[in-house]
């Protein structure tokens, strides 16, 4: 048994941009951004095991200006794959997939992904 | 990598199939499962990163430490990795076919190793020995 090529739609080319689509798109794009994230955590992780000096660079380099970017939108791609992953659930009891309801959720997930990243970054980051 | 066309009489062979056809339903069930796990990992990831962002080792000793947190910590990490090794497959399987793809799946799954030992290794290593 050998496994035959997967077919691909080309619809990035054809169809019309709709909500869906967009967020099914940045569900596989933060979920590739999660993947390189997670060192970024061990990294962290493993700076705190070994010593001081370590986890002193690891703080320079994550406190920077630059590192707080990265962070900021790492809290936001988590979130929203979190959020698109939910929707997936709701999606496999074959609920919420009449038309309206699914571009609802679609939208959603996305509003609320920047509302949940940005009282998060207040609230922890900001404010604190 | 080339397209390939698909055409009734490649549907119509017995001999080749999409995917694995014995493995895909365990891993979208095993992919649905440590997803909603993921769920419990980022509260206790945000309760952590709030705690311990830039403060010295002796203070995140204090924190991961104790067990209670540093163990269901290594735990999570881990399932996180098994979400990510799956997940990556879902998306290696689309655009990359026969000896590319089995290349491209080692090293997920090397990348995902890695980081999961490293991740969860470090937390066990701050419970156990500090």
């Amino acid at each position: 048994m050998s496994v035959r090529a997967r077919p691909t739609s080309p619809h990035l080319q054809i169809y019309r941009w709709t909500i869906t689509m967009a967020m099914s798109i940045i569900h596989r794009a933060t979920g590739i951004a999660n993947y390189a994230g997670m060192a970024l955590l061990a990294i962290w992780l493993v700076a705190a095991a070994a010593d001081q000096e370590a986890l002193n660079l690891v703080n320079l380099v994550y406190g920077s200006w630059f590192g707080q970017i990265v962070l900021f939108g790492f809290t936001w791609s988590l979130v929203h794959h979190m959020l698109g992953g939910l929707r997936h659930w709701v999606w496999d009891f074959a609920a919420m997939m009449e038309p309206g309801q699914r571009e609802l959720m679609a939208w959603g997930t996305l509003v609320a992904s920047v509302v949940i990243t940005l009282l998060i970054w207040t609230v922890f980051v900001w404010m604190a | 990598m080339r397209e390939t066309v698909i055409t009734p009489q490649t549907i119509a062979n017995p001999k080749v199939h999409y995917g694995d056809a014995k493995a895909s339903t365990r891993h979208f069930i095993t992919q649905r499962v440590t997803g909603l796990v993921n769920v419990v990992f980022l509260g206790l990831l945000l309760f952590i990163v709030v705690r311990l962002a830039g403060q010295d080792r002796a203070d995140m000793i204090s924190v991961i430490g104790n067990a209670f947190v540093g163990i269901p910590l290594a735990l999570l990490i881990a399932i996180a990795a098994i979400h990510m090794r799956n997940g990556m497959r879902d998306t290696l399987e689309d655009y990359l076919h026969g000896r590319v793809y089995s290349l491209a799946m080692l090293l997920n799954t090397l990348f995902c190793v890695i980081v999961g030992l490293a991740g969860a290794g470090a937390v066990l290593k701050i419970v156990f020995w500090g």
